[in-house]
């Protein structure tokens, strides 16, 4: 469970004074707001980057755990940004080796291969079969596929909540869709409790809960 | 007509451009081109030289390990400082930092730590001892040499990541990388490292090129027996007999042959780099550099401070100080200016044609530059950068005997013309890359602007393009200056003696053994940067212009 308590939001001339948000596994929270209004700042404050020009407050639990005193390393939240920002030295399936956790075991209780954690990887990408760009790097892939090797590189993480900054702005509509909707079924499936921010009211699934930002806002 | 006159003009240009862009390869040419038949004799007397295999080899190792020592050094640096609130402002230390020459590094740091150095001596006087010889940093050795090359080199390669780094999402990638649950550290050495590595292939191939034919500090704190390469080298170029003439084209060839192996070093080194840290990212493996990159949190600070104990030591060595009398006493040590008062009169010929010298082929380099960036742009497509840079990754011992061999044929006279003409290269791919980030990201827009107001190409060349890049091509020519000013090689062969700059004059008083009038000579050669660099500074805060170096 991810529960975010207390949050201010303190932007330029005015707060946003959050209600307290509380997600259950696989359950998905869709921040929109007008521009300015503190939502990617919001995301960075969660992640436990550091926040510029703006000020947040509140508390932030994640499965009875305070995640306020961890930095981000620790948090492990894992963030998928409108640029994936896939690493273009490393092929596809070694960018999702260098997510997989590093205590995955095998069968004799030991540390995976080299091989063993790329045969992993390569098995996330054919459950969504997406195998074929295994070998790829970055820019042999079309946008829709950037998007969801971005995602499979978030998951294999093991991430305890998912951040999404406009994941899938930067997409065409009809990508857009088929991507976002293909993403938001992986979440609910592996019982990740993730937050979006988006401009985009279209595009909210009807499941999620939908929280705009400017509904809470007062001036100072 | 107006286009046959534009077309004219184009052409002369390109043909200036290609001229001082190709004056490297030319020389390197010549160079391999023997007037005269090679025997065998001239390849076994080349080979029969007594400890050749043994200079070769400390000279592949010198060039090798000194400049990728850098580079590491140099990326601990850069991962440390990023981020950090005063980069900017530690970024503009860079260029200055960058342009004391690599002689007064080289120098200052046996004055400073050898057994009789001054920092090193004066640790020991505390005590009332003497250092021991085998304690301090040795006058000549490969270890001098890679200690001077190594720091000399680190502010070359933090300025080309703090380039190469503005156009790569680096936040973003350590953000991923610690969302993932790597350190920070860890995220730039696994993320960042490999991309900066290949994109710093010429700035490695310049500084290996460099260590590979350095000729001023090899024979000041290079090894004695055997020297170094290209002190070999030198000495059969400069030679009088047909036969000193044919080993030395075997010589220059052999040079290139080192040039390529270096090349393939470079490569070599990428791939087992990349392949070690791409085995790590796969396997999730700790990274046993990564503790040792805090070490350097504080070294632009320290370098820093190296820079003004070395400039303090000339000073006070230039004033009287003496390394024996401070062990008897300190208040033995007669200070005054006479050193400098004696020297004046001998220092004042070389000083101006060092200032005359650096001017002119400082001038003429930015200028040439700005015309193979304008005329790139007219053909609306760049060139590739190891085209123009032919000047810095080519060794310089081979192309400027090529030079002198095409000098000595036209029976060019020995004035400071032909000179300025041989430090031109250097001036112009300094220069060249300095000016091009700059020029190339000058938003088109304020030319849009300019013509949408009726103003010609010219006008919107002269009114706009230049004025906004007055910044850049300021601390373009204090560099240009710094490169001409530090030159050795072009000025001592070209110039035949017959023209002497500070620099020709402080290796040569080097070489003897009076320690004192030397530091008067790498004080003036190390204060000129300075100077050109504060100048360059007062003047770009006078003008109004959005882009500067750092952009």
């Amino acid at each position: 469970m991810f529960r975010i308590n207390n949050c201010q939001i303190f932007i330029e001339n005015g707060c946003i004074e959050l209600p307290d948000i509380c997600l259950q596994n696989g359950e998905l929270l869709v921040l929109t707001g007008p521009s300015g209004m503190g939502k990617s700042t919001f995301l960075h404050w969660l992640l436990g980057d550091t926040v510029e020009h703006a000020k947040v407050s509140g508390e932030i639990i994640l499965n009875d755990i305070q995640l306020n005193p961890l930095n981000i390393e620790q948090r492990r939240l894992g963030l998928l940004m409108q640029d994936v920002h896939l690493f273009p030295h490393l092929r596809v399936i070694d960018n999702i080796c260098f997510a997989l956790p590093s205590h995955l075991k095998n069968e004799k209780d030991k540390s995976l291969t080299q091989h063993q954690r790329r045969e992993l990887a390569l098995n996330m990408l054919n459950e969504i079969d997406m195998g074929y760009v295994a070998n790829h790097f970055v820019e042999q892939l079309s946008g829709g596929e950037r998007s969801r090797v971005g995602l499979v590189r978030a998951l294999a993480n093991e991430p305890k909540a998912l951040l999404m900054d406009e994941p899938f702005a930067a997409l065409d509509p009809n990508t857009s869709e088929q991507v976002s909707q293909w993403a938001f079924s992986q979440l609910r499936t592996k019982g990740v409790p993730s937050i979006m921010v988006s401009h985009d009211l279209n595009n909210i699934p009807p499941q999620a809960q939908h929280m705009d930002l400017a509904d809470f806002y007062r001036s100072l | 007509m107006a286009t046959k006159i534009r077309r004219l003009i184009l052409t002369a240009g390109w043909f200036i451009v290609t001229l001082v862009a190709g004056l490297p390869l030319f020389g390197i040419i010549v160079g391999l081109w023997p007037s005269v038949t090679i025997s065998w004799d001239d390849v076994s007397h080349f080979f029969a030289y007594n400890g050749l295999a043994s200079s070769i080899l400390s000279t592949l190792f010198l060039s090798l390990f000194a400049p990728l020592l850098a580079l590491y050094i140099g990326f601990m640096v850069y991962s440390q400082y990023r981020f950090n609130p005063r980069w900017q402002a530690l970024e503009k230390r860079l260029a200055p930092l960058l342009s004391l020459p690599h002689l007064a590094v080289a120098l200052g740091l046996v004055y400073l730590f050898s057994s009789g150095g001054l920092l090193w001596s004066s640790l020991w006087g505390i005590f009332g001892a003497t250092a021991p010889e085998w304690l301090g940093l040795p006058h000549k050795s490969i270890a001098t040499m890679l200690l001077a090359i190594s720091i000399k080199e680190v502010p070359f390669f933090l300025l080309i990541f703090s380039a190469l780094g503005r156009q790569l999402p680096i936040k973003n990638w350590l953000l991923q990388g610690r969302a993932l649950g790597y350190s920070e550290m860890a995220s730039w050495w696994l993320l960042v490292f490999p991309v900066l590595l290949k994109q710093s292939r010429l700035a490695l191939l310049a500084a290996m090129a460099y260590s590979l034919s350095v000729l001023d500090i090899s024979l000041l704190v290079g090894p004695n027996i055997p020297e170094l390469y290209a002190v070999v080298l030198y000495n059969w170029q400069t030679g009088f007999t047909v036969e000193e003439q044919n080993v030395a084209f075997i010589g220059n060839l052999v040079l290139i042959a080192l040039l390529s192996m270096l090349i393939a070093g470079i490569y070599l080194h990428e791939w087992w780099s990349v392949t070690t840290l791409r085995r790590h990212a796969v396997k999730r493996t700790s990274l046993k550099i990564v503790p040792i990159s805090r070490l350097f949190t504080h070294w632009l600070g320290f370098f820093s401070l190296l820079t003004l104990a070395i400039l303090v030591t000339f000073l006070v060595w230039s004033l009287g100080w003496n390394n024996q009398e401070i062990v008897q006493s300190s208040s033995a040590i007669n200070w005054s200016f006479s050193l400098w008062q004696d020297e004046w009169f001998f220092i004042q010929a070389p000083l101006i044609n060092s200032l005359y010298i650096a001017l002119c082929s400082a001038i003429i380099g930015v200028l040439t530059t700005l015309l193979a960036l304008e005329l790139q742009r007219q053909n609306k497509h760049y060139l590739p950068d190891y085209i123009w840079l032919m000047a810095i990754l080519l060794p310089q011992l081979s192309m400027v005997y090529g030079w002198q061999i095409s000098h000595t044929a036209i029976h060019g006279g020995y004035h400071s013309g032909w000179v300025i003409m041989s430090h031109l290269p250097f001036t112009f791919a300094y220069s060249y890359l300095v000016l091009r980030g700059p020029f190339q990201s000058l938003d088109r827009r304020y030319e849009l602007v300019a013509a949408s107001f009726g103003y010609n190409y010219w006008q919107q060349f002269w009114k706009i393009r230049f004025m906004l890049l007055r910044p850049a091509l300021l601390s373009a020519l204090a560099i240009a200056f710094s490169v001409s000013v530090a030159q050795y090689i072009p000025t001592l062969m070209i110039g035949a003696g017959r023209v002497t700059t500070i620099t020709t004059e402080a290796v040569a008083i080097a070489t003897g053994n009076e320690q004192s009038i030397t530091a008067i000579y790498m004080l003036v050669q190390a204060v000129l940067p300075f100077v050109a660099f504060l100048l360059a500074s007062v003047v770009s805060q006078r003008l109004r212009g959005s882009f500067d170096v750092s952009h």
